[in-house]
């Protein structure tokens, strides 16, 4: 299966990355690391008439702290996985990119490539509402912030207009003290049935003061449990008594997709249990 | 000459895990697969494919993709009407219709996927360009994918000139089952709903083909093949020419698994398209194609009664299949590869005399089934041995217990059906499979972890299959089609050896096998014999490789035409030598004389004398040289063994992990045991596939929801663990060299043994495991209906 | 700042296995298909293009790559492996005698993909456990032989490459 005709334009400059997305509008693609876009261009799903590769710009790669961390766009996953202050330091992020994919993929694909691909039953994406991360976002009229909470609209789309791009994620500035990820997949690297994040940071007596929990692949999107969040605060997550009840709040009101494959009921009763093993994995981190 | 089955073809080379000769040129990249042929003014071909999956071809209108820049012709079904059609009447029964199919149709489409014209460009991109610009109007009509619904009066009819979407009804009876079902104790149902797989070989399938003027005209076409011979008589007649018009020449293919046994409508339009444009045509599939289009298999809606006494004896055997034969009948598996074969193999490794089948062959408006590895076999495996285990925890008995209970004895015997099985280690290796897995304290551990709430299970699958497909086996399987194999040996004046055979090697290590045997018989070293297939121009006739026969056909028809210029060979060293032909032996490619190697000539002398010595050679090697061919269609031979597995469930989420996998082995006397292992695991692998991964799935409108590999799961290395495989050599009691086939076992056996390990795990909950594959939405479905049931229970 | 731009048929020149190779390719012309069709390297295959059989995998910029999604023009001035730089002068690489030893092939047509991805993976984890070669090889697909020999072959390579590199 080939692609359909396209231009392809690689800038180095993110100001002529972004000047060319504008000229092709609608019609252009960004080229990062192809993992999604190209199998879909492949089949003929998506025929851009111009990819903007923007590969070859030096500001939109690589890891950079300045009070708070942030990951360019076009950073490969491979390096992502590899960075030795991310693995201290956020942990979660190590656990989601172990379940991208494999190897090869890596390799190529990019942090930012899978975040703006809205693949709902994508890790990355629920990472980043999981960690309450900024995108920013640069287009013709400059720079943009964009809480994660707002990013992620419904299936492959998210708030950038089609001559915007995604130009780095910027990570709290600090990193929540406990986390879970776990999620169902058919197989090791395929995308998931179902799956779920939960951070939260807790004082020093282990007692929850904010937390998080995020489904992906069972709806659109991924998706706060806002009900079960608020659930959490001022608990224990050790607390074998709220773990049952916050797993089953969690699950409430996600307008769970059914689909030839898996049945809706499926995502849910998976979500129960994900999210209830998700606080678990939290609480063995607890006290250090 | 007769043949010698008493003597098993031991050697020096043949039992060795000799390295095979194939890898070096497949290590390096070297290779030459369909995709790599380049020939020159070659162009490239796209076939426009119908996302309908039942519909009339109200027009075709191809100006927009000729207008094209580099698209050089465009041709439909009506342009390409001098095709003669492909019919599938090669299965000589009554029962069976066999509706004709044009290479492209000109009436109407029957499944998603089915080629209506054919786009040929200067390369594939803008093939597929100009595949996007035929515009095709269709009057839709009404679909059918229920193979139930398609058997009821009424139902949408595919071919209207049949009358009916039932391409066979066929029943069988043996024994008396009507009074073995009213007599016993106990009669047991089960019902199971078997998903759809296919081969799926990494390798895509592809076409090249080229015609030239020579000799009044002749097609060369390098297809992705595993039975050139058969294929040139399909496709030559479907271009209506003769045979000798037609050369096959199959590059290397990556992989088959029974898909190239069905002929396609690309293998005839792709060197027609050849002779019309002269010039060099390729095509190749994708992989949407490859599983949407080609060739599915084993699908089937599942009926089985089992008559039982009380203390666990099987009285007698009932089965109702339909399968899901898709939109056309295969040329030539016909949808009988997976029906007929399931029913008539039914009584399996038990010592069954009341038996009876009946099978339905529906079309439905799908991809059309055909010959893909294990065929109905594993279904049927997978059907009785999963309602053998629903028996056992029935009646309280153990599984492996009543297996054993009912087993058949090592011996030959006739099965209810008619087939002669030429003995085997039934019992043994139910007993080493379940050593092996490590059944004696599987159940204190099983028990163990439910208090923990964790649930681990076992499964057993014994099973006896038919290897060494020919005329025989065919026949007495159900499906009666006659076969002619043969192989070619001719010795070099040098000593350098020829093989030629008309099977294939796809993977199976043929070119080292071969060898090994031809070296044993004439006493040459292995390295210089060449084995050469694929060929029709230069190979032995035979009818390809498929259906475990390889080992068997080889070795039969290569001992036998080895023999023959071995016996050359040691009448003209004795002239030589002047000694008796019965005191030489030839070893180590010398001619020796018996218990005094001082005194021996080279074989190479022995051979450059063949040719080259005038008067003095023998009139049987002036007359017949060092080249002798000789056919071998074999006896009835059937391979045993048996798998078992243990498996982790987890009940919350459904997912399932294979823990553990054992599989034992018993395909005769063993050509290659490194091979021999290579084939089984790999076949394993494919089981596992079935039991857990994989399923080609349509939706209510006949639309194809599985065509990728994110939809059609291979198992990988994630879900293939670390097999015990164990070997057990039993002797064939009648073939050639007590060799059996190998090929198919492991897909046969372990989807049955995989399965039960899941409902042994599942056992507290009362569930009943109906479907292949187990899904963890699956696991989940049973587990929240058992729960259902327990809450509605009365209490108390 | 610049911007380069390719419509149509253009020039693209990278290494392959060592050497300075070029030829014309169209901004769609997939790696793969350049490697096999434009320069004449076969041995990479093609399974899927989707990305998800790792037949064509090969080495961009030593990392392990999926040629079947990525363009020949945005690799211009890389360096790419293939299975044809594995041997030298006809000696099978320590990977590849692995395999033959080990049978862990049988048609052949993944084995390219496996040999490319197994080497970049040793390079890596030069000792790694068995679980460590199942997690790893997971992302490359074989029909034929079930991984029993590929698993071994990816050991016995280990112990090769410790080998050659105690000779040394």
């Amino acid at each position: 299966m080939k692609p359909a005709s396209f231009v392809y334009v690689a800038p180095d400059g993110l100001d002529e990355a972004v000047d060319a997305l504008r000229e092709y509008g609608a019609d252009g693609k960004a080229l990062a690391g192809g993992q999604s876009l190209v199998p879909m261009m492949n089949m003929r799903l998506a025929r851009p008439s111009a990819l903007v590769d923007i590969t070859r710009i030096a500001e939109l790669s690589g890891i950079r702290r300045n009070g708070r961390t942030a990951i360019g766009a076009t950073t490969r996953q491979k390096d992502v996985l590899a960075d030795p202050g991310l693995a201290v330091e956020f942990p979660v992020i190590r656990a989601a990119l172990h379940n991208v994919g494999h190897a090869a993929n890596r390799a190529r694909g990019t942090f930012g490539g899978s975040v703006a691909h809205a693949d709902p039953a994508a890790e990355l994406p629920a990472l980043m509402l999981a960690l309450d991360a900024e995108m920013v976002i640069r287009g013709p009229d400059g720079e943009r912030v964009v809480a994660a909470d707002d990013f992620f609209i419904t299936y492959y789309t998210t708030d950038l207009d089609v001559d915007e791009l995604l130009a780095e994620v910027r990570l709290p500035p600090r990193a929540p003290s406990v986390w879970g990820f776990t999620e169902v997949a058919r197989r090791r690297g395929d995308f998931a049935l179902a799956g779920a994040v939960v951070t939260a940071t807790t004082d020093a007596a282990g007692v929850v003061q904010s937390a998080r929990v995020v489904l992906f692949g069972v709806t659109d999107r991924p998706v706060r449990a806002e009900g079960a969040e608020e659930a959490l605060v001022g608990r224990r997550l050790d607390d074998g008594g709220i773990v049952r009840e916050v797993a089953e709040l969690a699950a409430e009101g996600v307008d769970y997709t059914s689909d030839v494959h898996v049945p809706g009921i499926y995502r849910r009763e998976a979500s129960v249990a994900l999210v209830r093993r998700a606080i678990r994995q939290a609480a063995s981190l607890l006290g250090g | 000459m007769a043949i010698d089955t008493s003597v098993a073809p031991a050697g020096r080379y043949v039992g060795q895990s000799i390295k095979r000769v194939e890898d070096p040129r497949l290590l390096m990249g070297k290779a030459r697969f369909v995709d790599d042929l380049s020939l020159p003014g070659m162009v490239h071909a796209s076939f426009v494919r119908s996302p309908h999956a039942h519909a009339r071809i109200a027009s075709i209108d191809a100006s927009r993709a000729l207008a094209l820049d580099g698209v050089v012709a465009v041709y439909t079904g009506e342009d390409l009407a001098n095709l003669r059609p492909l019919v599938s009447d090669g299965i000589a029964r009554e029962e069976l219709l066999a509706p004709p199919r044009m290479p492209l149709p000109v009436d109407k489409v029957r499944f998603v996927g089915e080629a209506v014209a054919v786009v040929v460009a200067t390369c594939p991109y803008v093939a597929e360009d100009g595949r996007d610009l035929v515009d095709v109007t269709w009057e839709s009509l009404p679909v059918v994918v229920d193979p139930k619904q398609a058997l009821e009066p009424g139902a949408p009819l595919l071919h209207e000139s049949l009358g009916t979407n039932n391409c066979a009804h066929i029943v069988g009876s043996a024994g008396d089952p009507a009074r073995a079902f009213a007599d016993a104790d106990h009669v047991f149902t089960k019902r199971f709903s078997h998903g759809r797989s296919t081969g799926a070989p990494v390798g895509l399938r592809g076409v090249v083909a080229e015609y030239s003027q020579e000799g009044g005209g002749r097609f060369t076409i390098y297809p992705s093949s595993q039975m050139p011979h058969s294929l040139r008589g399909v496709v030559a007649e479907s271009l209506g020419v003769s045979v000798g018009r037609v050369t096959i020449r199959v590059p290397d293919v990556g992989g088959a698994f029974g898909l190239t046994v069905t002929v396609f409508p690309e293998d005839i339009v792709v060197p027609e398209l050849a002779r019309r444009l002269g010039r060099p045509v390729k095509w190749v599939e994708d992989r949407w194609e490859n599983l949407a289009t080609s060739v599915h298999s084993k699908g089937m809606e599942c009926t089985m009664d089992i008559a039982v006494d009380a203390d666990g004896t099987f009285r007698a055997f009932r089965v109702h299949l339909i399968t899901d034969a898709g939109a056309y009948s295969s040329k030539s598996s016909t949808p009988l590869c997976d029906s007929i074969t399931a029913a008539t193999m039914l009584p399996s490794v038990y010592a069954i005399d009341d038996a009876s089948f009946t099978i339905d062959n529906p079309f439905t408006n799908k991809c059309h089934i055909g010959a893909i590895r294990g065929v109905g076999w594993e279904p049927g495996q997978l059907l009785r041995e999963t309602a053998i285990d629903d028996i056992a925890r029935a009646l309280a008995m153990d599984p492996v217990e009543l297996r054993l209970r009912n087993m058949i004895g090592p011996e030959p015997r006739r099965a209810a059906f008619g087939q002669t099985y030429d003995g085997g280690s039934y019992i043994k290796s139910l007993e080493l499979a379940r050593d092996e897995i490590g059944y004696a304290t599987f159940r204190e551990r099983q028990r163990a972890l439910r208090t923990q709430g964790r649930y681990v299970g076992v499964g057993f699958s014994p099973f006896v299959e038919p290897t060494g497909w020919g005329t025989r086996s065919g026949h007495a399987n159900g499906q009666p089609v006659n076969f002619f194999d043969s192989a070619s040996v001719t010795m070099d004046p040098d000593g350098s050896v020829t093989v030629t055979t008309g099977l294939h090697s796809h993977g199976q290590g043929h070119a080292t096998t071969f060898a090994q045997i031809a070296a044993d018989e004439l006493g040459v070293p292995f390295e210089l014999i060449r084995v050469h297939y694929g060929d029709t121009d230069s190979a032995a006739f035979g009818m390809g490789t498929h259906s475990s026969r390889s080992a068997v056909v080889g070795t039969g028809s290569i001992m036998a035409a080895a023999g023959e210029v071995r016996g050359r060979l040691l009448e003209l060293a004795a002239e030589m030598l002047e000694a008796s032909p019965d005191d030489l032996e030839l070893r180590d490619g010398q001619a020796l004389v018996k218990g005094a190697p001082s005194k021996g000539v080279a074989i190479a002398d022995v051979a450059n004398f063949a040719y080259f010595g005038g008067d003095a050679r023998t009139e049987a090697v002036e007359r017949n040289g060092l080249t002798a061919t000789s056919g071998y269609d074999p006896p009835e031979t059937y391979a045993n063994g048996c798998a078992a597995a243990i498996v982790e469930v987890d009940i919350e989420t459904g997912e399932i992990t294979l823990e553990q996998i054992v599989a034992v082995e018993d395909c005769g006397v063993v050509l290659n045991p490194m091979i021999v292992k290579g084939q089984v695991a790999g076949a394993v692998a494919m089981g596992i596939g079935i039991a857990l991964l994989e399923d080609l799935v349509y939706d209510d409108t006949g639309e194809f929801v599985s065509g990728s590999l994110l939809h059609y799961l291979y198992p990988t290395t994630a879900e293939v663990p670390m097999m015990g495989l164990h070997s057990i050599e039993t002797p064939s009691a009648v073939t050639v060299g007590g060799v059996k086939g190998v090929g198919e076992a492991g897909t046969i056996s372990t989807p049955a043994a995989i399965v039960n390990a899941i409902a042994d795990a599942l056992s507290p909950f009362g569930v009943s495991i109906d479907r292949a594959p187990v899904t963890p939405m699956y696991i989940r479905e049973v587990l929240r209906a058992a729960a259902g049931r327990a809450a509605v229970r009365p209490a108390g | 700042m610049s911007i380069e731009k390719r419509e149509g048929p253009t020039l693209v020149q990278l290494k392959v296995n060592g050497e300075t190779r070029s030829g014309i390719a169209e901004p769609r012309l997939l790696l793969s298909d350049f490697l096999r069709h434009t320069l004449g390297l076969t041995g990479t295959h093609v399974g899927c293009e989707q990305g998800v059989c790792g037949a064509c995998t090969v080495l961009l910029d030593g990392e392990p790559a999926r040629s079947c999604l990525t363009f020949a023009v945005q690799v211009a001035g890389s360096c790419v492996e293939t299975v044809e730089g594995l041997a030298v002068d006809g000696r099978l690489a320590p990977i590849q005698e692995a395999f033959r030893s080990e049978h862990g092939l049988q048609c052949g047509f993944c084995t390219p993909g496996f040999l490319i991805s197994a080497d970049a993976f040793l390079d890596e984890h030069p000792e790694p456990s068995v679980d460590e070669i199942r997690e790893h090889m997971s992302g490359n697909v074989c029909r034929c032989t079930g991984y029993q020999g590929i698993v071994a072959a990816v050991q016995k390579a280990a112990e090769l490459r410790r080998e050659a590199a105690d000779g040394d």
